[in-house]
């Protein structure tokens, strides 16, 4: 038998199932290899051994007693440490919240994947209040790539991202405000589905910008990326953005594969902000899913641009009675980010609101033509430790705010992605979105299964030791 | 104060520096001048954001994307 890390979701069900391997085997397993590889990695910001353990028992117990097992009955997970998890204290990558209480109840979405078997494993670091896109946290440590330690695994949610590449989880949730799921998926070369916004409850998560964050799963392979979404589906009357649509399945949807799907290119400011290996990578994609006409998203420069305010405005009026108080617990490099943002004039951020429903009513006519907007997910592969700049279209850009240009426009809109990992020409990985009409998830899902039918998306962990 | 940059008629004045000393005073903040340099960085990079979104004539019946709900 291959090791547990190396089967899907499904391929490690049915070995439980089978009586192959036990629970309680894989949560040890789980639990030694986080401790092997995470002093180098440090994805993990809390290791939540006893927790795992006891889930582990019950799915053995429950087994014995020849009960059905839950679909995802065993599986290793951990989650953005943003999340509530019941008995821990919630940190949202800020020492500042290291003395807050300890969270009552699970949030939504863990409490839906512990009733479905789930086994979590921990929390996970991340970019400060979730301010970033590279997981360089002055309190809590960066967060190495499983596929090069010398660089970032990407942000916010790079703990996420490097639990999954390196093999230690087959799956984490993580949270997507401007990029936060994409970014970290395509420089740690994974799979990252964004929903749509308003889809997956966020109860019991920290807020940050409450127009913009989404929750989403992050995987090695689009069948358990499409079984975790699955599972996280339902209606959450407590979360007053979750919005009030029926639940779409998709995992029985995904062997329909690109059949009958119409995909286009992204061109103009996607193809103007990014890289050469992020140009061939697009034209590999779209030459497996036969998109053979580039199309353009107008405006979404200022889609990005109404994005940032919207994010600086809402994310600094979060932290402005704490940024008054204890600014020196505050993580230095967002802290006057933050404040800067409190200043925004209320015109600015009244205009951005107003341009996003414009920018939707302009969007939502070119999914009239297609199912599928193919676009990079980063300007370029992961970066350097420390490095400040990338150079792009021959411009020096800041790393920290720009490695999340090329999804700002897409979260912005609330439209569903799947990021989908090529390898480049450098041997590193790069992301590409595959954006589909709102609450359409299944056909993103269903696009990037189709890549990995081809052969063009294929993950391996890369397995860390100290 | 001295002139603050016109953000709908984008002409060009760029004196960050006055409105956000400003802000400082009006939000009861207390910051050294290595932190209030720093906060005029990056506010004026979320200007120089603002400037072509302001400058952006909308229909005065578009409403903003707002999920509240009664």
């Amino acid at each position: 038998m291959k090791s547990c890390e190396d089967l899907t979701i499904s391929q490690l069900h049915h070995a439980l199932q089978s009586g192959d391997v036990s629970a309680s085997e894989i949560a040890s397993a789980t639990l030694d290899n986080i401790e092997k590889s995470d002093p180098t990695l440090n994805a993990f910001t809390h290791v939540t051994r006893d927790r795992m353990l006891c889930e582990a028992a019950k799915i053995d117990r429950l087994r014995a007693s020849g009960g059905t097992l839950p679909p995802l009955a065993a599986i290793p997970y951990a989650v953005k440490n943003l999340l509530d998890v019941t008995g821990e204290v919630t940190l949202a990558g800020a020492s500042l919240n290291s003395s807050n209480p300890v969270a009552k109840t699970d949030a939504w979405t863990v409490s839906r994947l512990a009733s479905q078997g789930a086994m979590l494993s921990g929390m996970l670091n991340m970019d400060a209040y979730a301010y970033g896109f590279t997981t360089e946290n002055s309190h809590y440590g960066v967060t190495r790539n499983p596929r090069d330690i010398s660089r970032i695994a990407g942000g916010s949610s790079g703990g996420s991202a490097a639990a999954v590449a390196a093999g230690l989880v087959h799956f984490t949730l993580g949270s997507d405000t401007n990029g936060s799921i994409r970014v970290p998926s395509s420089l740690s070369g994974i799979l990252g589905l964004k929903p749509t916004f308003g889809r997956i409850s966020r109860s019991g998560s920290q807020p940050f910008v409450a127009s913009l964050d989404h929750i989403g799963p992050m995987a090695r392979c689009a069948a358990d990326l499409s079984q975790v979404y699955d599972a996280m589906q339902g209606t959450d009357p407590h979360d007053a953005f979750q919005a009030d649509k029926p639940t779409t399945e998709t995992f029985s949807r995904l062997t329909r594969g690109q059949q009958g799907l119409r995909a286009a290119v992204l061109g103009g400011y996607f193809s103007t902000w990014c890289d050469e290996d992020a140009k061939a990578a697009v034209q590999q994609v779209a030459k497996a899913l036969e998109a053979q006409q580039e199309v353009e998203m107008p405006q979404a420069e200022l889609a990005r641009s109404a994005a940032f305010v919207i994010t600086a405005s809402e994310g600094g009026n979060q932290y402005l009675p704490l940024l008054r108080t204890i600014p020196g617990q505050f993580e230095p490099l967002s802290r006057e980010r933050l404040l800067a943002g409190a200043m925004i004039p209320a015109a600015w951020y009244v205009q951005a609101q107003r341009f996003r429903h414009q920018f939707q009513q302009q969007v939502l006519t070119l999914f009239e033509h297609w199912d599928i907007l193919i676009a990079p997910s980063t300007p370029c592969s992961a970066t350097l430790i420390g490095q400040d700049i990338i150079r792009i279209n021959d411009t020096d850009l800041p790393t920290r705010a720009s490695m999340g240009m090329l999804t700002q426009p897409i979260s912005f809109l609330g439209l569903p992605v799947v990021s989908v990992p090529i390898i480049t020409a450098s041997g590193l990985p790069i992301g590409l979105q595959l954006i589909a009409p709102p609450w359409r998830e299944d056909l993103c899902l269903r696009a990037a299964w189709a890549l990995e039918q081809q052969g063009l998306v294929k993950v391996f962990t890369s397995p860390v030791t100290a | 104060m001295t002139e603050i940059k016109n953000m709908t008629k984008g002409t060009t004045v760029t004196d960050w520096a006055a409105y956000t000393r400003q802000m400082e005073a009006v939000l009861g903040l207390e910051l050294d001048d290595a932190r209030r340099q720093e906060v005029l960085v990056q506010f004026s990079r979320i200007a120089q954001m603002a400037e072509p979104l302001m400058a952006l004539p909308l229909d005065s019946r578009l409403e903003i994307a707002g999920v509240y709900r009664a």
